[in-house]
C-alpha cells in the first residue's frame, strides 16, 4: 500500500464569508462551519473562534483536534465508516493541511478535558500552542447525555475538519512524502538483511466515554489486527476519548503518529519497517489476556525481530503494556516499550502501577504529576469553572486573579506517550 | 494499605480485577473481581444472578481469608 501525502503550509486563518485556501491563508467562513456542527440537532449552538501561536489565550475544556486533511482524486474519503463511507483508506494521495487544527471544545466530561495555553510556561508543554487553532465551541441541548454530547462533538470536529480538508484538494502542496509499505511476503523480501520491525499501537478503550474507534468499530470489542500504516494517516484511527488530557492519543496524533513516521524514515536503511499491529486497553482481565497473547502472536506470525510498544493513558493500562511487553519479549522478539509517568510531584514514587524485568527498554513522555503555575490569560476560549476538579487539579488550582496551578497531566497533549513531544533530560 | 494491614498480623484479602498489578505489589491472597468499573457486581445480569455472583465473590474471599498460604495465591 503506498501513501503520498501532500503537505499544504497554512500560515494564516481569517474568518470572511469565503472558505478558500490562497497563498497559504485559509479563509473559512465561520456560517457554513457553524451550519455544518448544527446539522446534528444534538447541538445546542456553536461559535468559531481561531486561536494563534503566541496569543495570550487559554482554551479549555478541550476535547479533540483533528488535522484538516482530504483524499484527492478518489471515491473514498477520510474517517471512513464514520463520516465518509466504508472503504479502505492509506492508498492513492492524500493533502493535509499543516499548522493548524480542528479544536473541539466543551464541557462533556469537565474534568478529563485538557487545557491548551497559546503563550506562557503551559505553551511549552503542548504541541498545540505551535498551531493555529480552529475552535468549535460547542454547547449541547439542555438534557443531553454526556455519551451522546460526546458523539455528537466528536462527529461534528470531524465533519468540520472533512470540509476544511477538502478545501485543500486542488491545492498544490509545498511537499510530497511517499510511504509505501508492501504485502507481507513482498516487505520481507525487499530488505532481507534487515531487521524486520512492527509496531503495537496501543489504543485507550475502556468504555465510559474512554473510546477509540477503528473504521468506526468500537475498538474495545475487537481483537488485535494489522494496519498498513498508511491507513492511520487517513483517518482510520479516531479518538473520541474523554480522559486525562496529557496522555491521551488526540486523533491530531493518531494522523501525525511520530513512532510510524520515524520507523519509515529508517525504513530500508537500518530497519525493515513491517506494519502495525493495533490493540486495545479494556477493564476485563480476560480481554487484556486475550490482547495480548494476540499481539505476541500477530508479532510471531510476521516474522518481527523487534517491536516498538506505545501506551496510552494510564494507571491498569500499564498492564495491558507490561503484558505485550512480556510476551512478545518471551517470543524471544525484543521490544522498547514508550510510556509516561505517574511518580508523584516530587517524582520520588513508582512511575507505573505494574512492572516486569523483562520491560528493560524504556521511553519516557514525562512524569504527569509535575506541577506547573499557568499565569492568567487576557483570553479565554470555553470556560474555567470545573478547573478545580479537572484530573490533575485540585481545590484552590483556580486562583482569583486567574492563575491555575495543576500537575501537567491537566495539559492537552503534555505527557504523550506516542512521544510526540520533545521533552528530555540529559545527564551530567 | 493491603500490605500495611497485614503488617499488623491481620491477614488480608485482596479482591481486584487486574490480578498481575495486585501480584506486583505483593499482595498474598488474591480474588479475581469482575471487571474494572465494577469490580464487585455486573450490570448486565438480572438483579437475582448478580446477586448470586456478589455472594460468590465474598464467600471466595472469606474462604481465601481462612487458607493458610505461604507464598502469593491467586483463589480462582
Amino acid at each position: 500500500m503506498k501513501l503520498e501525502l501532500g503537505k499544504i503550509n497554512i500560515n494564516q486563518v481569517v474568518i470572511g464569508t469565503e472558505s478558500k485556501i490562497v497563498d497559504g491563508t485559509l479563509h473559512i467562513c465561520d456560517q457554513d462551519i457553524i451550519s455544518i456542527v448544527l446539522e446534528d440537532d444534538r447541538i445546542a449552538s456553536c461559535h468559531v473562534e481561531i486561536a494563534n501561536p503566541g496569543d495570550k489565550t487559554r482554551i479549555t475544556p478541550v476535547k479533540d483536534v483533528i488535522e484538516p486533511r482530504c483524499k484527492v482524486d478518489s471515491k473514498g474519503g477520510i474517517f471512513p465508516g464514520v463520516i465518509n463511507k466504508m472503504d479502505t483508506v492509506g492508498s492513492g494521495r492524500t493533502h493535509a493541511l499543516k499548522g493548524c487544527g480542528i479544536m473541539t471544545v466543551g464541557k462533556i466530561v469537565g474534568f478529563q478535558e485538557g487545557i491548551v495555553d497559546m503563550s506562557g510556561p503551559g505553551a511549552e508543554k503542548t504541541p498545540f500552542s505551535k498551531i493555529i487553532n480552529i475552535c468549535l465551541v460547542v454547547e449541547p441541548k439542555e438534557g443531553l447525555e454526556p455519551h451522546s454530547y460526546e458523539q455528537a462533538v466528536r462527529f461534528a470536529g470531524l465533519r468540520v475538519a472533512d470540509y476544511v480538508g477538502k478545501l485543500g484538494h486542488d491545492v498544490e502542496p509545498d511537499e510530497v512524502m511517499t510511504y509505501e509499505t508492501k504485502p507481507l511476503l513482498e516487505q520481507i523480501a525487499e530488505y532481507p538483511e534487515l531487521p524486520k520491525v512492527g509496531y503495537v499501537y496501543m489504543l485507550q478503550t475502556q468504555g465510559l466515554l474512554h473510546d477509540t474507534y477503528v473504521y468506526g468499530a468500537d475498538a474495545k470489542h475487537i481483537i488485535p489486527t494489522i494496519l498498513y500504516p498508511t491507513e492511520i494517516m487517513d483517518g482510520a484511527i479516531l479518538s473520541g476519548n474523554c480522559v486525562s488530557a496529557c496522555d491521551k492519543n488526540t486523533t491530531y496524533h493518531h494522523l501525525n503518529n511520530p513512532v510510524i513516521e520515524e520507523l519509515y524514515a529508517k525504513h530500508g536503511k537500518e530497519i525493515n519497517f513491517m506494519g502495525v499491529i493495533i490493540t486495545n486497553e479494556t477493564v476485563y482481565l480476560a480481554d487484556k489476556e486475550r490482547s495480548s497473547d494476540w499481539t505476541s502472536k500477530l508479532a510471531e506470525y510476521l516474522g518481527l525481530d523487534g517491536v516498538i510498544i506505545t501506551q496510552e493513558g494510564f494507571g491498569n493500562p500499564d498492564t495491558d503494556l507490561i503484558m505485550n511487553c512480556k510476551k512478545i519479549e518471551q517470543k524471544d522478539i525484543k521490544t522498547v516499550i514508550v510510556t509516561d509517568e505517574y511518580a508523584g510531584r516530587d517524582g520520588a514514587s513508582q512511575s507505573l502501577a505494574d512492572a516486569d524485568k523483562l520491560a528493560d527498554a524504556c521511553v519516557t513522555g514525562g512524569n504527569a504529576n509535575e506541577v506547573i503555575e499557568l499565569p492568567a490569560m487576557d483570553k479565554l476560549i470555553g470556560q474555567l469553572d470545573y478547573v478545580d476538579v479537572i484530573a490533575g487539579g485540585f481545590d484552590g488550582s483556580l486562583r482569583e486573579d486567574g492563575t491555575i496551578e495543576v500537575e501537567i497531566q491537566a495539559i492537552t497533549g503534555a505527557t504523550n506517550e506516542l512521544g510526540f513531544n520533545h521533552m528530555s533530560a540529559k545527564g551530567n | 494499605m493491603v500490605k500495611e494491614i497485614e503488617k499488623t498480623g491481620i491477614p488480608v484479602v485482596h479482591i481486584c480485577t487486574v490480578v498481575p498489578i495486585s501480584l506486583t505489589v505483593g499482595a498474598n491472597r488474591i480474588v479475581p473481581a469482575v471487571a474494572i468499573p465494577h469490580p464487585l457486581g455486573n450490570p448486565s445480569l438480572s438483579f437475582e444472578d448478580e446477586k448470586k455472583l456478589r455472594e460468590h465473590i465474598v464467600e471466595k474471599a472469606l474462604e481465601a481469608l481462612t487458607t493458610e498460604v505461604d507464598s502469593q495465591t491467586v483463589f480462582e
